[in-house]
């Protein structure tokens, strides 16, 4: 049983819902970030939701994903809460992380989302030990990696890639091609035209979708997570998309022009699929409306929650970091707890 | 006299889902460029040739002007890229006007693309696509020298190219119509969504009409092709409707409560590496311009083997009309050329 079947139309309105609820969560923290309020850095997923998305609701809820710097809508496409995200993202205690992880590496292992990553690159192999663990395990759960265009060119990623297809694993790798690695434009990264002609040295199923169509990335990964627990090995899936932030917020972006984006946002996933929607009948141009604005109370509702919330203690600097206990670390937090902590 | 040709190059062409849902063969952009290359060199047998070339943004067009041989002029058409059907659309409605033929390597979604826009301009078309109908898999410089010959007129048009038929579709809802044009098939497939657009499972088929079939031929086509044969070329077409939600009977073998008592089962390649059962409830061989009609609760329309247009509570009708684009007989441009002559040099 997927997570949301986009072949009903409820479920296709919980598909618009999270796809909204990511835009209004990323569009909130581009705000934050450029008044200061957000300690570290930013990657925003506006534009993308539809892989995400698309992608998640199509695999079973115990199945993993691993994500990418960019990896807020990947955490909301698995179910996480976006109070907890946002309390992560100003760095408090009850964020994902306790705090301490941040944008880039907001993690919910329970929900079978492994991890963002600030490392280009680093979530393939972590997939395809997910994907071992549950083949040695002989569990049903499927591991998808999300990652992108420039991670294609990464060493790890095809030692990832060639580990899970030779031994016919349970994964799925998804590269979401927003057209640029950070500022390079992806045809002068790579010597392939499509990403997904890397499969064939593989010797996996590799194709390209629709990004920008949630029902193509749905089916799409559907296809390739039966074909995965069926034993066959892994597919790698190419999702042509766009991001319409920059690499990162503040990012001047001299490397494309705003004719450039607005011929992406003419296809703006959202837009499309809230369109096709409303011409079956299925949503209302007002419960549209009223979706976007509970949706975007929600989101504001998460930035109060997180701001009252309050910081990790000082003295646990140094917890949760460590599977093992360190003694050093141990002495240190005692210590501070004798002191009574500092004052922030 | 400079003899102008188009060209265009889907990069996207062959490499869709059926790679992993199907035998679909896999097409990479290198075979692509290779064969482009092949193309150019084809078309210096004619001398003084220049070449307009559809842009992209994979950097395959900017390697295909490249590579280009010495001799022959290679420019890009000035057109925006969107990464879409709507460019070979766009490089095929330039050449309309600038091209004497025009060179299409893709699949039956491209060459439908340019036929849209292409006029009367000869077109070759060169398979890179998947199962396809209307292209062919021709080599390269075979179809390049094709097409040189046609564009500079050392081998007539008229006597070598053929008009394709095409099917026209009307999607009514309410007081609402789209138009829809397909080139060899439409079909109405019980489908929620376009999604990755190929036909992955016979079973979603409910009808439609070809402008062409041929039990030689995948798809729709050749379910109509096992039925009767239609000549690409000939007026008119055949629509079908099948007895039972799907095509593929080999599916569900219990399958015995049809809607509709089959009047025909026939045997067909409903996609690669699939050879389906199907229970055709009627079929009508069309005249020019005949509509055949399906209501349709919730679906969605299938042009040329892939899913294009969601449909809900509305009525589709279909007809075959003969103004389709004029296709290239390689073989037939080659061995006129050589009876008249233009192979012997002494």
């Amino acid at each position: 049983m997927v997570v949301l079947d986009i072949e009903t139309e409820d479920g296709q309105r919980e598909a618009l819902r999270r796809m909204l609820t990511i835009r209004a969560f990323d569009t909130k923290a581009a705000d934050l970030f450029s008044d200061g309020e957000l300690p570290g850095f930013v990657h925003l997923y506006v534009g993308e939701e539809a892989v995400g998305v698309g992608a998640c609701s199509a695999l079973e809820s115990d199945d993993y994903i691993t994500s990418t710097h960019r990896g807020h809508g990947h955490c909301i496409a698995k179910g996480l809460d976006p109070d907890l995200m946002m309390a992560e993202l100003f760095g408090k205690a009850n964020g994902y992380c306790n705090g301490k992880g941040g944008s880039m590496h907001i993690a919910d292992v329970d929900a079978g989302m492994l991890g963002a990553n600030g490392i280009v690159g680093a979530g393939p192999p972590l997939a395809t030990g997910a994907a071992l663990t549950s083949h040695l395990k002989g569990e049903d759960t499927v591991a998808l990696a999300f990652f992108g265009d420039g991670a294609v060119a990464q060493g790890q990623v095809h030692e990832a890639i060639n580990l899970a297809a030779t031994w016919d694993l349970p994964a799925v790798f998804l590269v979401e091609n927003n057209q640029y690695g950070e500022a390079t434009p992806v045809e002068k990264q790579h010597n392939v035209q499509n990403l997904s002609e890397t499969a064939e040295a593989y010797n996996i199923p590799g194709f390209t979708v629709d990004g920008m169509d949630i029902t193509a990335v749905y089916e799409a990964v559907k296809e390739a997570r039966k074909r995965a627990a069926d034993g066959e090995g892994p597919t790698f899936i190419e999702a042509e998309t766009y991001r319409y932030h920059g690499h990162f917020e503040g990012d001047q972006q001299p490397y494309r022009t705003e004719e450039d984006v607005a011929i992406w946002k003419d296809r703006d996933a959202i837009e499309t699929f809230k369109r096709r929607l409303v011409d079956a009948g299925t949503i209302t141009e007002d419960e549209f409306d009223e979706m976007k604005a509970e949706i975007d109370q929600q989101i504001e509702d998460a930035v109060g929650k997180a701001k009252d919330a309050a910081y990790p203690d000082p003295s646990e600097a140094y917890e949760d970091m460590f599977n093992a206990a360190v003694p050093e670390i141990s002495d240190f937090s005692s210590g501070m707890r004798a002191d009574g902590g500092e004052d922030r | 006299m400079t003899t102008t040709i188009g060209l265009v190059v889907n990069p996207a062409a062959g490499r869709d889902i059926r790679r992993l849902t199907g035998g679909a063969s896999v097409s990479n952009n290198y075979a692509k460029r290779r064969t482009a290359g092949c193309v150019l060199a084809g078309l210096t047998l004619v001398d003084d040739v220049e070449v307009l070339v559809m842009p992209d943004n994979t950097g395959l067009a900017n390697r295909i002007v490249d590579d280009a041989p010495d001799g022959i002029g290679v420019e890009f058409v000035e057109m925006t890229v969107t990464a879409s059907g709507r460019d070979s659309r766009a490089a095929a409605a330039h050449f309309a006007d600038h091209a004497d033929a025009v060179v299409v390597l893709g699949g039956d979604g491209t060459t439908r693309d340019v036929a849209q826009t292409i006029g009367d301009v000869p077109v070759v078309s060169i398979s890179t696509g998947t199962n396809n109908v209307v292209p062919t898999p021709v080599d390269g410089t075979v179809a390049g020298a094709a097409a040189a010959l046609v564009g500079s007129g050392a081998v007539s048009a008229a006597e070598t190219t053929t008009r394709h038929g095409t099917v026209e579709v009307d999607v009514v809802r309410s007081e609402e119509t789209t138009v829809i044009r397909g080139l060899a098939t439409v079909g109405v497939l019980d489908r929620p969504f376009v999604g990755t657009r190929a036909i992955l499972d016979p079973s979603d088929i409910v009808g439609g009409v070809v402008s062409r079939s041929s039990p030689a031929e995948i798809g729709l086509s050749g379910i109509a092709g096992g039925l009767v044969t239609h000549r690409p070329d000939e007026p008119g077409g055949v629509g079908f409707r099948l007895a039972r939600d799907g095509a593929d009977r080999t599916d569900a073998p219990d399958a015995t409560d049809a809607a509709t008592d089959p009047a025909t089962t026939v045997r067909a390649i409903t996609v690669p590496g699939r050879l389906s059962t199907v229970d055709v409830a009627e079929h009508r061989v069309l005249d020019d311009g005949e509509d055949y009609a399906f209501e349709v609760d919730r679906g969605v329309i299938s042009v040329d083997g892939e899913r294009e247009h969601e449909v809900r509570n509305g009525t589709v009708r279909l007809r075959p009309v003969t103004d389709g684009p004029r296709l290239v007989d390689v073989e037939a441009v080659l061995e006129r050329a050589a009876d008249d002559g233009r192979f012997r040099l002494g």
